[in-house]
């Protein structure tokens, strides 16, 4: 797996990362040298979010030791912002005449796996979910789908970006804090609406656990607008069918539209040392897959970065399993449980 | 004519964002697909797009494109025979 984000999770190593701290209400993600990744000829006409999607599943596929992967499913809220912002200007400043069709091809929502598949001459299944705060486990649906079919080495991911326009829109609607905060005051600041992020993160996924798996995703449920009281009923449902969860990373970031679902898991598993992760890389429709990839790091290396942490007090001694539980603005609900290999 | 071929030089690598190349890298008559610069088919329509813009040249037939687009040296030539005398 892998993963770009407003952090240096790039390196894989969090132990001896320091967490990035900004201000603006807008995390911007740390990217790589793309040319270790990507050939200069081709690199020349790609926008930011290609370069981080595709970057990030280059170095997914490296990691996992996989060249051609058997599938590449993908979900994405947004696609390419910057692409989709760039073709809708010109058509307005040409008067719909001597359009450049490169932003045109690349603010489609299937851009980055077009590249993935032609970098790496992958011609098997290709598909990208777009469905706002689903798109992500969308995908992951999808892709334990295949494997049940079948499938080995599923490449799965999500890719997202804001950018500068998408967040003055946003924040028209109130979905950004109207004080400037640093993300690492986030829960200090308990107030309408949140901070921005954006991120790319790849998994491989198979049926069966190899020297180089990291965890097991062993659930996964989506709850659409649910009551408080829809949401409590499912979180039990869903807790009974698994194991004693050691841990839950909460998508909770500091809105107060929203924190009343957050409430409910505190009720239903008080005691059980809670992690936030919205100040690592900001909220946005695929917020998850960094969840996801979190969560994996933090089961692999039984280690948690507590320079990214600084809240944390309350540690368990072994890390087993794993409850995410993320909202986006108040829609789309996610458990997810992952367990240590 | 010198003049155009230089503004062209700079404005194909400002359209393309071809990295590290200059103006002068740019030969006169070498092809700009294929051997020389190696450009694509997408190249082809972003030039194309160039003329349009920055020339209001519109070319309507692909083969006449090609043949347009072959080097520095044609398109100058071609914006030339377009242009008022």
């Amino acid at each position: 797996m892998a993963a770009i984000s407003p952090q240096h999770t790039f390196e894989g190593d969090l132990s001896v990362q320091p967490m990035v701290i900004s201000s603006g209400n807008m995390l911007s993600c740390v990217e790589p040298d793309y040319k270790a990744f990507i050939p200069g000829n081709s690199l020349r006409r790609m926008s930011r979010i290609l370069k981080i999607g595709l970057t990030t599943a280059l170095r997914c596929l490296q990691d996992s030791g996989i060249e051609t992967p058997g599938a590449i499913v993908t979900g994405t809220g947004k696609g390419s912002l910057q692409d989709t912002e760039k073709f809708i200007k010109e058509i307005l400043d040409y008067k719909e005449t001597a359009l450049n069709p490169t932003p045109f091809i690349q603010s489609t929502y299937n851009a980055v796996n077009g590249l993935i598949a032609l970098q790496q001459k992958c011609t098997q299944y290709n598909n990208t979910f777009v469905h706002r705060g689903f798109s992500f486990e969308n995908a992951l649906l999808d892709s334990m789908l295949l494997l049940h079919e079948g499938k080995e080495n599923v490449l799965a991911g999500a890719f997202e970006e804001i950018t500068a326009e998408h967040f003055y829109i946003k924040s028209r609607v109130g979905q950004w804090k109207s004080e400037d905060i640093s993300n690492d005051t986030l829960y200090q600041h308990f107030s309408p609406g949140t901070i921005s992020g954006e991120g790319a993160a790849f998994f491989v996924l198979g049926p069966e656990a190899t020297a180089n798996t990291y965890a097991e995703l062993a659930g996964l449920k989506m709850l659409y607008k649910p009551s408080q009281e829809k949401l409590a009923a499912s979180l039990q449902t869903f807790l009974q069918s698994h194991e004693e969860i050691d841990m839950v990373l909460t998508g909770r970031n500091a809105d107060i539209n929203y924190d009343r679902y957050y409430q409910v898991v505190d009720q239903q598993l008080s005691g059980i040392p809670q992690l936030p992760f919205k100040h690592l890389c900001g909220e946005y429709d695929t917020a998850g897959a960094f969840a996801l990839w979190l969560g994996a790091q933090l089961l692999k290396t039984q280690q948690l970065p507590l320079q990214w942490f600084p809240m944390q007090h309350q540690t368990p001694a072994k890390l087993r399993n794993i409850l995410i539980y993320n909202n986006f603005f108040g829609e789309q609900h996610v458990f997810m449980l992952l367990k240590g290999i | 004519m010198e003049e155009l071929k230089q503004k062209l030089k700079e404005q194909i690598i400002e359209a393309l964002n071809l990295q590290d190349t200059r103006p002068e890298d740019i030969k006169d008559d070498a092809p700009l697909f294929g051997e020389g610069l190696g450009l694509d088919s997408i190249d082809s329509l972003e030039l194309m797009v160039l003329l349009e813009r920055s020339y209001h040249i519109k070319v309507e037939d692909p083969r006449e494109g090609r043949k347009i687009l072959q080097s520095v040296q044609s398109m100058a030539e071609f914006i030339k025979s377009k242009q008022p005398a």
